[in-house]
C-alpha cells in the first residue's frame, strides 16, 4: 500500500500543472475518484483508478478536493477527481406538498438544492433508497419524480 | 521531456500525519458499544496502537468512568463528553464537543494514532459526521430483533463497518441469525458487516484489523 500523508498542491497551480501536464503525456497521472462526502476523511483507503492500493493519512488541518494532488513524482502522479455528484429532481404539486416535502427531506438529513420550482437531492447512496423513503408522498400525489415516467 | 525541479516541488511524503485518526462507534442503546470499546482497547495497545477514547453520554460520565476504572488504558487518555440532548446532534449535526475533545488529545499525547469515539445510546437513524471521524462503525445486536437489517435504518446503511454483536444470543432470543446477515449483507449493498460477541471477544480481532486496514495503514 502507498501511504499519501500530505496534499502538495492543487493541479491548476501553474508549477504542478505543467508538471502533470508532462506526466499526462507518459499516461503516468492516476485519478483518486471519491465522492463529495469522502472528501471529508483525512483517512481513507481506497485505489487509483490504475489501481495503486492508497492510504490517504492527512492532518485535520489538510482538506481533499478535486483535483488535490496527493502524490508527485518524476514518473507518476496521483490526483483526487471527485466523482459527479448525482441528483435526485423532485417537483411538488403545489405550496402544501413544497413544505411537506422540505420538512421530510430536512427531516432525513439530506442535503438539497433550490432550483426553482425543483427540489434537487444529493444522492449519497442508492437511488432507490431515496424513492423507498419518498413513496409516501409520489403515492399521494404530492410530488412526482422528474426524469420519471 | 524536461526534468522536474525536486527543489521547486513539495516533499511528496513523510512519515506519517501528526494527528490521529478518528474512528466512531454509534449504535443503539444496549447493544454493546461499550463492552466493543473495552474489547478494542486491549487489542490494540497489544498491537502497538497509541490509543486514546472518548466517551459520550447524554447526562452523566457513566461509559467514560467504566472504561476508566477497568484498568485497560490509561485514565487520562480517556474524556468524557456530556451531549446534554440527542445523542446524535453531538456527533453529526455538531460536533463541536466530540471535535475539540479530540484536538485536546491531539495535543496532549503527541504520537497518538487513534482515537476511538463512542457515541451515546441512539437509534437506528443516527450517523457520525465526516468532519468528525474518518470511518464509523454501527453497533446492533440480536436481541433487538433479526428484523433491525429490514429496517434500513441510517446507521445500518450508511456505517463503514456494521457489526452485529451478541451472536451468541442468537437462540434464546429466537433469531435466524443466518438470515440477519443475509438482509444486513442485502441492504448494505456489499460493505462490510461483521459478527462479534463480546462478552468474550469472539469475532473482535476481525473488527481491529478492519479498522487498522482501512485507517492506520502500518502494517
Amino acid at each position: 500500500m502507498l501511504r499519501l500523508t500530505r496534499v502538495l498542491g492543487h493541479a491548476t497551480e501553474p508549477q504542478l500543472a505543467e508538471t502533470l501536464h508532462r506526466l499526462e503525456h507518459g499516461g503516468t497521472v492516476e485519478r483518486l475518484k471519491l465522492s463529495r462526502a469522502d472528501t471529508a476523511r483525512k483517512r481513507l483507503h481506497a485505489f487509483t483508478d490504475r489501481g495503486t492500493e492508497v492510504g490517504v493519512m492527512l492532518d485535520r488541518s489538510e482538506q481533499l478536493s478535486n483535483g488535490a494532488v496527493l502524490l508527485l513524482e518524476p514518473t507518476r502522479a496521483i490526483v483526487v477527481a471527485l466523482e459527479e455528484p448525482q441528483w435526485l429532481a423532485l417537483a411538488p404539486r403545489d405550496a402544501a406538498a413544497a413544505l411537506e416535502l422540505g420538512y421530510f427531506c430536512g427531516n432525513m438529513h439530506w442535503k438539497v438544492r433550490f432550483a426553482g420550482e425543483y427540489l434537487h437531492v444529493s444522492l449519497e447512496g442508492p437511488r432507490e433508497t431515496y424513492l423507498e423513503r419518498l413513496a409516501h408522498l409520489v403515492a399521494n400525489g404530492s410530488i412526482s419524480v422528474i426524469g420519471d415516467d | 521531456m524536461n526534468d522536474i525541479n525536486a527543489n521547486a516541488i513539495p516533499a511528496a511524503s513523510r512519515e506519517r500525519p501528526s494527528t490521529a485518526a478518528r474512528v466512531g462507534i454509534g449504535g443503539p442503546v444496549g447493544s454493546g458499544k461499550t463492552a466493543l470499546l473495552e474489547q478494542l482497547i486491549p487489542r490494540f495497545l497489544a498491537r502497538g496502537t497509541d490509543l486514546a477514547v472518548i466517551t459520550n453520554d447524554i447526562a452523566t460520565k457513566e461509559d467514560a468512568e467504566r472504561v476508566r476504572r477497568s484498568g485497560l488504558i490509561a485514565p487520562e487518555r480517556v474524556l468524557a463528553v456530556e451531549t446534554g440532548a440527542c445523542p446524535h446532534s453531538a456527533i453529526r449535526e455538531d460536533p463541536t464537543l466530540n471535535m475539540q475533545s479530540a484536538d485536546d488529545l491531539d495535543r496532549r499525547f503527541p504520537g497518538l494514532e487513534l482515537i476511538l469515539i463512542e457515541s451515546g445510546g441512539d437509534n437506528l437513524a443516527s450517523s457520525f459526521s465526516l468532519d468528525l471521524v474518518d470511518y464509523w462503525l454501527f453497533v446492533i445486536d440480536v436481541a433487538g430483533g433479526d428484523d433491525i437489517p429490514r429496517k434500513r435504518g441510517l446507521g445500518v446503511l450508511s456505517c463503514d463497518l456494521l457489526v452485529i454483536n451478541k451472536t451468541d444470543l442468537a437462540p434464546y432470543v429466537r433469531v435466524d441469525l443466518p438470515r440477519m446477515v443475509r438482509e444486513a449483507n442485502e441492504v448494505r449493498k456489499g460493505k462490510p458487516v461483521l459478527l462479534t460477541n463480546c462478552a468474550i471477544g469472539d469475532g473482535v480481532d476481525a473488527v481491529v484489523e478492519q479498522i487498522a486496514r482501512e485507517v492506520l495503514f502500518d502494517r
